[in-house]
């Protein structure tokens, strides 16, 4: 019973992603059954759309800098809470991790009054990466902690120890062995950047993400199945990018000597 | 000690906040004694040792390491180096980067000379040939010695050990702390140990500082430790000792189950008058054969427990006129017969063998 629960669960979850390659190859503008036939020319809509490109280009580059800012801050943060004590760490450090529970909404419409009305900044991409940053570095820090905590301290005071000083340390010692978490966090990081909708429209202007722009799509029926396609590729590239990071955090697990202690898949 | 020692500690004391983990602390090393930090956790002889490497400031007090003043001076710029209790053997590197790694500033060195450095290093602790290994192939014995030649290829003034041998089995252990001795009196550096093991710091040390809580309760030489312990508390966390009431009668002592003693008799004695306590080790006591005469004094009681080990037998004999029993060890020598419980026995004992305690 707690099987077939199980089996139900699933398909629940990923029927409707398993649709999108199906109508992404469906020659025809409606989306329903029966299918009409084979074509790729939603893929070549994707491929001819110079809007879509300008909206990938945006997205990639407030993920890319958002996942190193975050990991950046997330490095630092991780750090600190499993070396050093100091007062206020708890509070402080949930304060950190807060945002992963923060409603996106409240997160983004927060922002848009403090850069608007507050600072007076116009909108804009770097006003987005900001904010990005703030909902990523939790996944970053929560990654980074696993990783610190599976270092022993003494490997760090056997290298200065040894002669070095702390920053060459840093660099020859736990650099390496914390580097898959770093690589792990980077690409979780640049994952939910990439994907995240509700704070990109609140602070986007003119300039848009992906996934603003494909919600702009969604009041022309014609380019729907285009959005499919599109789709298909970005779950090709999202579930691509989440495999190489857990694989990469499992392998630096197993080389810093320490036990698997989770991690998100 | 003739010339000055290497490692010079006067009055250092150590808080952490409210708790008080070092009490002023005077120790004296020589170069090249095998020396050893005894006792219980929580005593303090970790964080006396990573005063010495220089991972923990003193609060008061004065560190020098061959006639140099370490205050101030980091754990990279000192004549140290330190084997971790966990090894902390760098999982990255192979078995040869690890013996390399403090190596890579020696500058007067060239490629060659460090390969051959680490070579040597690495023959010296029984590793030789595995540099090209990665060390997480290796087995805890194995990082133990990685550990130790990582340490020694740098030719410090002063090793520190720090627990090197409480995670390898019993075996293992026997076998590391005689090629310890053998490592040290080999290379000559001066080594100092932290062990919360008796037996592995008589075995092992030229001299013993006894810590408990903070403080050095006693320092002395192995023999001199486990035969004349300054206090019962030292007495009864180094081997095994019988404790027997006794009172101060003038210029003897009444000592419960024995008898009356002269004072001049007694191996050592740490108080002068009043109530006290008088102890002996299991082995300085024997039980006699039926009809065999006793060397010196003799005290009839009652066996009430044997435990038997093959090649040695300990008794719990009760002495007639006090109740405790007291630990005998007795050889089990050809001939002799292992008594049983509530056999009626003769204790053979000496005077010179007893040591008085407040």
């Amino acid at each position: 019973m707690l099987r077939l629960y199980a089996w139900v669960f699933l398909v629940f979850l990923y029927a409707p992603i398993a649709l999108l390659p199906v109508f992404a190859f469906n020659d025809g503008t409606v989306i329903a059954f029966p299918l009409d036939g084979f074509t790729t020319r939603w893929f070549r809509g994707v491929a001819e759309n110079p809007e879509l490109h300008r909206a990938l280009g945006n997205s990639l580059l407030v993920a890319a800098a958002s996942a190193g800012l975050s990991t950046l801050l997330g490095l630092a943060a991780a750090r600190a809470q499993v070396r050093y004590r100091w007062p206020g760490k708890t509070p402080m450090l949930g304060l950190v991790m807060l945002p992963l529970v923060l409603p996106e909404i409240i997160v983004a419409v927060s922002l848009l009054v403090v850069m608007v009305q507050v600072l007076g900044w116009p909108l804009s991409l770097w006003a987005l990466v900001a904010a990005h940053t703030l909902i990523c570095t939790p996944f970053a820090v929560a990654i980074l902690n696993a990783s610190f905590a599976a270092l022993d301290p003494a490997i760090e005071e056997a290298a200065i120890d040894l002669g070095e000083t702390r920053a060459s340390t840093f660099r020859l010692v736990t650099l390496p062995l914390v580097m898959p978490g770093i690589v792990a966090a980077l690409l979780i990081a640049f994952t939910i950047s990439l994907d995240e909708f509700i704070i990109a429209f609140f602070l986007t202007g003119s300039d848009t993400t992906l996934p603003v722009y494909i919600w702009s799509l969604l009041r022309f029926p014609k380019e729907l199945p285009v959005i499919m396609a599109l789709g298909t590729l970005l779950v090709l590239a999202s579930v691509l990018i989440l495999s190489l990071a857990e694989w990469n955090r499992r392998r630096g697990v197993r080389r810093a000597g320490g036990r698997d202690a989770g991690g998100f898949l | 000690m003739t010339s000055a020692p290497l490692i010079r500690l006067r009055g250092v004391d150590k808080h952490y906040g409210e708790y008080h983990a070092l009490r002023a602390i005077d120790l004296d090393i020589a170069e090249g004694e095998f020396f050893s930090l005894l006792g219980p956790s929580g005593c303090g002889k970790t964080t006396l040792l990573r005063v010495m490497a220089g991972f923990e400031e003193i609060s008061t007090g004065a560190v020098a390491i061959a006639g140099r003043d370490m205050r101030g001076v980091p754990p990279n710029k000192r004549p140290t180096n330190m084997v971790f209790q966990s090894y902390a053997v760098f999982p990255h590197l192979t078995v040869a980067q690890n013996v390399g790694f403090g190596l890579r500033r020696r500058r007067d060195l060239n490629a060659e000379a460090r390969a051959t450095m680490v070579e040597d290093a690495l023959d010296m602790v029984g590793l030789g040939g595995l540099g090209a290994r990665p060390s997480q192939a290796l087995s805890g014995g194995q990082r133990q010695r990685v550990a130790l030649a990582r340490a020694l290829v740098l030719r410090p003034k002063v090793l520190l050990l720090d627990e090197p041998l409480s995670a390898l089995d019993r075996k293992m252990r026997e076998q590391m702390q005689e090629e310890l001795i053998r490592l040290q009196r080999q290379v000559g550096i001066t080594f100092v140990l932290v062990t919360h093991d008796q037996e592995e710091a008589l075995v092992m040390s030229d001299r013993i500082a006894v810590m408990f809580e903070g403080r050095i309760a006693q320092l002395a030489e192995a023999e001199a430790l486990y035969r004349r312990p300054a206090s019962r508390r030292v007495a009864e966390f180094i081997g095994v000792m019988n404790f027997l009431p006794a009172r101060l009668e003038g210029d003897a002592v009444a000592v419960a189950g024995l008898g009356r003693v002269d004072r001049e008799a007694l191996l050592a004695e740490a108080r002068t008058d009043g109530e006290a306590v008088a102890g002996f080790r299991p082995e300085t006591a024997t039980l006699l054969f039926p009809g065999q005469a006793a060397p010196d004094r003799e005290a009839a009681g009652t066996v009430t427990e044997v435990v038997y080990y093959g090649d040695m037998t300990y008794y719990d004999v009760a002495l007639d006129g006090h109740d405790a029993p007291v630990r005998v060890s007795m050889r089990n020598v050809f001939g002799r017969e292992i008594l049983a419980r509530g056999a009626r026995t003769r204790l053979a004992w000496s005077p010179g063998a007893l040591v008085l305690f407040r």
